[in-house]
């Protein structure tokens, strides 16, 4: 039997996509089954011939797909529709809104156009990458897992239809939540990096106390982060389950808890920054008091509304 | 406007006809142990066109669901990997032929009345 370099390159592409105890098995069948085909074409060049037989085998990712039945797409029709209406929201809504927010500062702060400029647009490009990256990773994950599900046979029951008003009054409000998240992760690293306030001396100064950086800041935007993928899962997915609402509570703990201990000790604010401005509040101990509750309270009360509609 | 024609309709719509049947031909065919190759061979010469990048995963799937049998053959000097229907395998043939002279009753009952 003869199989060509170009043959053994077909075969290896198929079979280092299928399972490692069928490799082997495949491997030799399908080397076989090209060398009957190209006998059978009865031509002289042997070559031509093995080149026709495998461009008519097709695309080998393909094929190994027919074996494992497993999907080739990144995101099913089933998600699609989500997926798009997460996207176009996110991308159309939030981003402009956030480059412009950006860019307008960014001239309040004194620089020229041309700067305002460089960041809106510098924005609406990272951003916005970064953001439908986030996006696509999330539903991708999701389908998988659906994907692994279905094999397994659940049956779909009507019971699991959504209810109609209350899903998309959630999916409106879960965007705006996850549109709250990103916008607040971006103003927290904006505010460290642009320096934006201008203190009486003229120089420029972080408005949140920049000792936090080497400290509680990370567990907020880790928690930001985390609240915001939750907020994208749960569209995907639809609704809130007691698995995502229990991911849901981790990343409000781990954004809420650093927060509110940090507003306890009253370390939150730039101290350059409040010497500066102290004529816009009077009496900062009362104010940071009563911070750090409302923050404890929003977490607890976001959570414990995920979990009452995830166990109904 | 882009427009398909009808004789190229025919065919698709035809090959969608088609494309179940395969099953049955090979639950049919492979009563007598057949190697892949041979067994597309068999099938274009019965009139049931099918692709080899169809044709040997679905022996695969059908093995993997019980439905066929396989054993490698190495007396020739290319070893070849045989497969035969089981008994599961033989069953579903009996109610797939069912169901297909049912339907060849009903399609053809229906074609004729309204004619």
């Amino acid at each position: 039997m003869s199989t060509g370099v170009l043959t053994e390159r077909y075969v290896h592409e198929v079979v280092r996509r299928l399972p490692a105890d069928q490799r082997d098995d495949v491997a030799q069948e399908l080397r076989a089954t090209i060398a009957d085909t190209i006998d059978g074409r009865g031509g002289d060049d042997h070559q031509a011939a093995e080149r026709e037989v495998l461009g008519e085998l097709g695309d080998p990712v393909r094929y190994a797909a027919q074996y494992t039945e497993r999907p080739l797409v990144l995101i099913g029709p089933d998600l699609y529709p989500a997926y798009v209406r997460v996207l176009t929201t996110l991308v159309a809504g939030v981003l402009p809104v956030l480059s412009l927010g950006l860019a307008l500062l960014e001239v309040a702060d004194g620089g020229g156009l041309g700067d305002a400029v460089r960041v809106g647009a510098g924005t609406l490009i990272g951003v916005g990458a970064q953001l439908v990256a986030a996006i696509t990773v999330v539903f991708a994950v999701n389908e998988r897992i659906r994907y692994r599900r279905g094999t397994t046979g659940d049956r779909w029951t009507p019971d699991e239809l959504p209810d109609v008003p209350q899903q998309d009054k959630g999916g409106v409000a879960a965007l705006a939540a996850v549109a709250w998240n990103v916008l607040l992760f971006a103003l927290i690293v904006w505010q460290h990096t642009a320096e934006p306030y201008r203190a009486d001396d003229g120089e420029h100064l972080e408005v949140l106390n920049p000792d936090l950086w080497s400290g509680w800041l990370w567990p907020v935007l880790a928690g930001l982060a985390g609240l915001a993928v939750v907020g994208v899962a749960r569209v995907a997915g639809q609704g809130w389950t007691v698995r995502l609402a229990g991911w849901y509570a981790l990343a409000h703990a781990v954004f809420t808890l650093p927060l509110a201990w940090v507003l306890y000790r009253q370390e939150l604010f730039n101290p350059d920054f409040l010497a500066d401005a102290t004529t816009l509040w009077e009496s900062q101990e009362s104010v940071y008091g009563g911070a750090a509750l409302i923050v404890l309270a929003i977490g607890v009360t976001s959570v414990a509304k995920a979990y009452r509609t995830a166990l109904r | 406007m882009w427009v398909v024609s009808v004789e190229e309709l025919t065919l698709s719509q035809a090959q969608e006809l088609r494309r179940g049947t395969v099953v049955l031909a090979c639950l049919a065919l492979l009563r007598k142990p057949q190697y892949g190759y041979a067994l597309l061979e068999t099938l274009d010469d019965a009139g049931v066109t099918v692709d080899g990048n169809t044709l040997y995963p679905l022996l695969r799937r059908l093995e993997k669901q019980g439905l066929l049998t396989s054993e490698w053959n190495t007396d020739e000097s290319r070893p070849r990997k045989f497969y035969r229907v089981s008994p599961d395998g033989s069953r579903v043939r009996e109610g797939l032929v069912r169901e297909w002279q049912d339907l060849v009753a009903s399609i053809s009952r229906l074609t004729k009345e309204n004619e």
